[in-house]
């Protein structure tokens, strides 16, 4: 598990091309053993952020610091940190155990040594029959696997994943998120991933770094950027989160209000103190997510949102059924998403019918627009 | 439902809807029939040519090996033979030594300075041959530029004729011509190797040295063996450059060739000796697709 100490650090990291910037000045303190990924759509400055960490990029500003150290001008090969590419950049001439071995060979380390490694790395991630076969021989997950054993033999401080998931269909994509969680867990090294795929980041991190636009938007455990965004970006990133506009009401501790066409709406706002001195008055949206919303609820408390609408829509989605509901507002409807567990003999609303709904308050956040 | 409308824009095609017209059957007369023409029906007739014989100035068309008897048992040939392919071997091995930094310097160029370097290197495709080879003549011969300049330097007192009118000549002038031969299929070799590949191995700590050794040479290895054998075969069937540059002691198999269908009028056993030079040039080639093709199949 992640200690608390630090074991890399940006430090208002930035780059830029000319006039373009590509990425501000970003701060980001990755904790030694933790499993962090950096989220975001392409062109957020994630691959820019791994790259001037891996040494293939030097940053416009900044420092890069290792155990408190400056390693902002190092070259790639004095970095103690391996990459596994998006493509795996495998060297398609040598094979399995050749590959797997070159961090070792290039360092002199006595062949007899190289091998017993390349073994030992090729059973850790269930290759050990194949280190004859050359890369143009294996399937993309095995070349997957191939590329892990190879950033892995050489024991870096820091392992860097570059979307290495993004060739691989559905099945297999979900089998190797499990595969890398494990793997790191057994061998203890940090890993930094960059993924676009929310789910996948979900599924795999132990902290992440959501961005877009060269900025770091939010840094937390899963569970906190999924239930707690704070900013909109986030909250319409993660799933389809409902978000009414509205402007910010008086507070009371650890919650808000916002004044919003389907009425006042309470928000928490607990671990968000720059909410709780937001000026009143000031735009910013409610946020909750469909599954939290119940149907015809039976009474209210204040611990609850409320309001009623249409039924405009039914789509049946697998394990959940979404409705899409026109809210009655102050200016017209305000369309909403519900999520209801979805049962074999369909879900009790029909198009067109009126229904009231609820959400609970500590399920409801509020984001600045 | 999918199938019928694959079959119908399958046969949208210009080239499907003209099947079962006189088109596609002309086409492929075409495509067959001018190599057929221009190139295998001269190579027949060249090999049928060489087993007649020429003797007192009459040409006999019985057919016989006595052409190709000659060639092995006259003193003169065999050796004239070992020492062009020796010297086209040198040719090639002095036009990779020179073409490899070239084409990696370019390779390593970006954008547009890459391309406009490129076109500098090909411009002398494009200029007449025999003007190249005065050149570099008169960069060579006795008042020219290479002896001007070690005269200047003071590293020679006289100027120096070991570089015209021998052997020595054809081998720089020959190098000089086809440098741009052997730079090309290189370059493009180069040009594959992926990025990544080179940042993967520095990422591994590798230095640039080993990042060369270990993957760029490797990786440019079929392109480089493509380059040799263009400019060997190049070489070897050369006969204007020796003849040009080579003098009285620059005496190569191509001029003999040359010779036969010239002053010595004996087309058979001249088409005798191109049937041996086609033979040592179709080796050539198979030998390199054997081992850039063992290079290439792991790619």
């Amino acid at each position: 598990m992640a200690s608390e100490r630090i074991l890399l650090e940006l430090k208002a990291v930035g780059k830029s091309f000319g006039q373009n910037s590509v990425l501000e000045n970003v701060d980001l303190a990755v904790r030694d053993g933790e499993f962090i990924t950096i989220l975001g759509p392409s062109g957020s400055g994630k691959t820019t952020i791994l790259r001037m960490i891996g040494g293939f990029t030097e940053p416009s500003r900044g420092a890069i610091l290792l155990d408190g150290r400056d390693i902002t001008g190092l070259p790639i090969n004095k970095r103690p940190f391996n990459t596994v590419f998006q493509d795996y950049a495998l060297f398609p001439h040598m094979d399995v155990a050749a590959n797997v071995g070159y961090g070792l060979m290039v360092r002199h380390i006595a062949r007899k040594e190289v091998q017993r490694r390349v073994g030992e790395a090729l059973e850790l991630v269930q290759l050990g029959s194949f280190a004859g076969r050359y890369p143009a021989q294996l399937s993309g997950g095995q070349r997957q696997r191939v590329a892990l054993a190879r950033a892995i033999i050489c024991e870096p401080r820091l392992i860097l994943l570059d979307e290495p998931l993004a060739a691989l269909d559905v099945e297999l994509r979900k089998q190797m998120q499990l595969f890398l969680k494990d793997i790191q867990r057994e061998i203890k090294t940090t890993f930094l991933f960059v993924t676009h795929d929310q789910e996948e980041a979900i599924a795999i991190a132990d902290r992440i770094c959501v961005m877009n636009f060269g900025r770091i938007l939010q840094l937390g455990t899963p569970r906190d950027v999924y239930y707690r965004p704070q900013a909109e970006f986030v909250a319409r990133f993660f799933g389809d989160n409902n978000l009414i506009e509205g402007v910010l009401a008086a507070g009371e501790s650890g919650y808000r209000r916002i004044d919003t066409p389907l009425g006042v709406l309470r928000c928490a706002i607990d671990g968000q103190p720059d909410l709780a001195t937001a000026p009143n008055g000031a735009r910013a949206y409610a946020v909750f997510r469909p599954e939290s919303v119940v149907t015809a609820p039976d009474n209210v408390g204040a611990d609850q949102n409320r309001a009623s609408g249409t039924v405009a829509d039914i789509s049946f989605a697998g394990a959940t059924t979404v409705a899409l509901i026109n809210l009655e507002g102050g200016e017209g409807p305000v369309p909403a998403r519900i999520k209801i567990a979805s049962r074999v003999e369909g879900v009790a609303l029909s198009p067109g019918e009126r229904i009231a709904i609820a959400w609970p308050v500590a399920e409801c956040r509020l984001v600045l627009a | 439902m999918s199938t019928a409308l694959a079959r119908a824009s399958v046969a949208g095609l210009p080239l499907e809807r003209l099947r079962g017209q006189a088109w596609p059957v002309a086409l492929a007369t075409i495509s067959f029939g001018l190599p057929v023409a221009f190139i295998l029906l001269p190579l027949m007739a060249f090999l049928t040519y060489s087993f007649f014989h020429v003797s007192g100035g009459t040409t006999y068309y019985d057919l016989t090996l006595l052409n190709y008897r000659r060639f092995f048992t006259d003193e003169i040939f065999l050796p004239v033979f070992w020492r062009t392919c020796l010297l086209c071997l040198e040719v090639s091995a002095l036009a990779i030594g020179f073409g490899y930094p070239v084409a990696f310097f370019l390779a390593s160029l970006r954008g547009r300075k890459k391309y406009a370097l490129l076109m500098m290197l090909l411009v002398p495709l494009l200029m007449s041959y025999i003007i190249k080879i005065y050149a570099i003549r008169s960069i060579l011969g006795g008042t020219g530029f290479l002896n001007r300049t070690l005269l200047d330097l003071g590293i020679i007192s006289e100027p120096l004729t070991i570089f015209v009118y021998n052997l020595n000549a054809v081998l720089l002038t020959l190098t000089a011509l086809l440098i741009p031969f052997a730079v090309l299929p290189i370059f493009l070799s180069l040009e594959r190797i992926p990025r990544n590949l080179l940042e993967a191995s520095a990422d591994l700590g590798a230095s640039d040295w080993q990042t060369f050794g270990r993957v760029i040479l490797p990786l440019s290895l079929p392109g480089t063996i493509t380059a040799a054998t263009f400019v060997f075969v190049l070489a070897i069937g050369d006969f204007l450059t020796p003849q040009m540059v080579g003098g009285q002691n620059g005496f190569t198999f191509g001029r003999i060739i040359y010779s036969q269908f010239g002053t010595a009028f004996n087309w058979p056993f001249g088409a005798a000796l191109s049937v041996i030079l086609a033979a040592v040039v179709i080796l050539a080639i198979v030998i390199s697709a054997r081992f850039s093709g063992k290079a290439r199949e792991l790619r």
